[in-house]
């Protein structure tokens, strides 16, 4: 491993480095991001002021793409917890100079996820009835409905996943503070709460992140499950299944790991961090992804084995129109993309080209989008009677919705990136063998 | 009459070197006050003999209260209206494990960072002395006190082990 080369100094330097003061064109690339938010925020405006038809959910189909984006952002964000939580407890050291970028796409993604509930209510200002508070018809939430877990869960892995991600950063934050001056200083003087690295800290320190690690496992896969029950709780035909959990699961984290690659490629690019990010580690990502997309290619495969093998027709139905029907496309899109190409992993020239790696980890992000539109469109378009078949295709304004979110995920990103340390030094610092040069 | 107690701290480019000073700090009947150090050394942690953590208790203690508190809010819930939904029974348990497991997970992550800082000691915002700004970087520091008529030695010591040496004179601010 090339890290054999590195010094404590040297990660340190390499780190704070990124955090100079920007060029121009950082500032040009904040500038676009924020105009696609505004473009964004200018649609969802726009349906609040004359209504949720502005979008394209209608009958049959009354979920859009608000749902598809919402399921798509919280599967963005489970890979995060993979690496820092999971990965942390397993002892994997290649996930230390990807961990806290990761973690930081979750905690935005999640973020970003978050908003589509709220553009999917319409009359957003009620969306107080859904927290568990007295309101004027002495209403409660009832929680025996999925929707009513989502809220639960995931709103617990915003809170969760955000101070794991504060708590990781508070000794980098603390190097910084010590190289800083004047009101810099003082900021990260506040945000690193007095940290010092005294031993006495680092023991409660080290207890508590493997408790907050040992919690986050369990979390991060219910609440995927949980975002699953929304859909399989319903008896709906292509949702009551029991493969839900498991499937939504694995696809979380398969389309997680490709926006881990497809951040990282620029990210050690841009920043220098050849040396921190090696393409070991991509590689050992890559070989996840292919992990991954094998689990997702077998739920594809078990859900049409089922379908048949139930002799239900309307499941069997469901199933022939999603792979021949009007969504054949979008099907065939999904089963390429996310368990066909991801194999080309297999191949080591593949998975340590730089360029073959962004490519892929393009297509598996465009996969998982499509997988979540087939699942969540093609079956209420296609369900029991065929009175009340339809078809569904976003309007202008969902796309601009779209747009503006995935411009907000991008946005926080780069201002994080050049803000605050996007590769946890500490961890980098420990995974070096016999502690590393010092220099100095 | 008794002699001002002294401080010094040496810093050391690597944790075999702080560690090694640690273990012959009391042999040569010096005070091992406070060690730092970039990352959480199981070296030192094992030198140091550190009593284990018990953030694990703050961590316990909110996991119960989440526990309670989820399933006692769903129940809470339902019971102000007594209606069936779906032909469950208005106290749905299993349904509401999936509140109580989240609340529990909650509770707990809010009990262990409760637990990290009150045992941490922090926020900490005063100044600490002595402090090299280096320690959260790359070096490891270890402080230790004596008489003053032993400063000298206590100096001999850290140069022995190969530190770099800061008297007791500023603070970290």
């Amino acid at each position: 491993m090339s890290e054999t080369a590195l010094t404590y100094q040297m990660v340190d330097d390499t780190v704070l480095d990124t955090l100079r003061p920007p060029e121009k064109t950082y500032w040009v690339t904040v500038a676009l991001l924020f105009v696609g938010i505004l473009l964004g925020a200018g649609c969802w405006l726009y349906q609040i002021l004359t209504g949720i038809g502005v979008g394209g959910q209608n009958n049959p189909v009354h979920w859009g793409t608000y749902l598809i984006n919402f399921v798509f952002w919280v599967g963005i964000a489970h890979s995060g917890t993979l690496i820092s939580a999971i990965l942390h407890l397993f002892r994997a050291g290649w996930r230390n100079p990807i961990a806290r970028a990761a973690e930081t796409m979750t905690v935005f993604a999640v973020c970003t996820a978050g908003l589509y509930p709220f553009i999917h209510l319409g009359r957003v200002w009620m969306v107080f009835y859904m927290l568990p508070l007295p309101n004027q018809r002495t209403l409660w939430p009832n929680f025996t409905s999925p929707l009513m877990f989502d809220v639960v869960a995931i709103s617990t892995y915003l809170t969760v996943s955000s101070l794991f991600w504060f708590t990781g950063m508070l000794p980098d934050l603390a190097i910084i503070r010590d190289r800083a001056q004047g009101l810099r200083r003082k900021i990260f003087a506040v945000l690193s709460l007095g940290w010092t690295g005294e031993y006495e800290q680092w023991r409660h320190y080290a207890r508590g992140y493997l408790f907050f690690a040992a919690l986050a496992t369990p979390l991060v896969i219910s609440v995927h499950s949980v975002v699953s029950w929304d859909f399989a709780l319903g008896v709906v035909p292509g949702w009551h299944t029991t493969i839900f959990a498991p499937y939504f699961v694995a696809g979380a984290i398969h389309s997680g790991l490709a926006m881990v690659i497809t951040l990282m490629i620029p990210l050690r690019k841009i920043f220098h961090y050849e040396k921190i990010i090696t393409i070991g580690v991509l590689e050992m990502v890559a070989k996840t992804i292919v992990f991954t997309g094998l689990i997702v290619g077998f739920a594809y495969g078990t859900e049409v084995f089922i379908a048949w093998y139930s002799h239900n027709i309307v499941e069997m139905e469901t199933f022939r129109w999603r792979a021949l029907g009007d969504y054949a496309l979008e099907y065939w899109i999904m089963v390429t993309c996310n368990t066909v190409i991801p194999l080309l992993f297999l191949f080591k020239p593949v998975r340590t080209s730089l360029k073959w790696l962004f490519v892929i980890s393009i297509f598996v992000n465009i996969g998982m989008w499509y997988e979540r539109f087939v699942i969540i469109i093609g079956s209420v378009a296609h369900d029991f009677i065929p009175y009340a078949w339809g078809l569904y295709r976003p309007t202008i304004v969902e796309f601009g919705i779209m747009l503006g979110s995935f411009c907000l995920f991008f946005f926080l990103f780069v201002l994080f990136v050049k803000h605050l340390p996007s590769v946890s030094m500490t961890e980098i610092k420990e995974a070096l063998p016999a502690g590393g040069g010092h220099g100095d | 009459m008794a002699t001002e107690p002294t401080r010094l701290m040496g810093l050391f480019d690597k944790e075999e070197q702080a560690v090694s000073a640690i273990r012959s700090l009391r042999d040569d009947g010096f005070t091992l006050e406070r060690v730092h150090g970039p990352i959480p050394s199981h070296l030192i942690a094992d030198a140091l003999a550190l009593p284990k953590s018990r953030v694990g208790w703050f961590t316990l203690a909110g996991g119960i209260t989440g526990f309670l508190a989820g399933f006692l809010l769903a129940i809470f819930t339902a019971t102000r209206w007594h209606l069936i939904v779906s032909g469950k029974p208005v106290v749905a348990l299993v349904p509401f494990v999936i509140v109580g497991f989240e609340f529990t997970i909650l509770f707990a992550v809010f009990g262990n960072v409760l637990g990290l800082i009150s045992q941490a000691r922090l926020p900490r915002f005063g100044p600490i002395a002595p402090y090299d700004p280096r320690l959260t970087g790359h070096k490891f520091g270890v402080l230790a006190s004596c008489n003053a008529a032993r400063q000298k030695d206590l100096h001999h010591f850290f140069e022995g082990k190969g530190a770099q040496i800061i008297a007791d004179e500023g603070g970290q601010s």
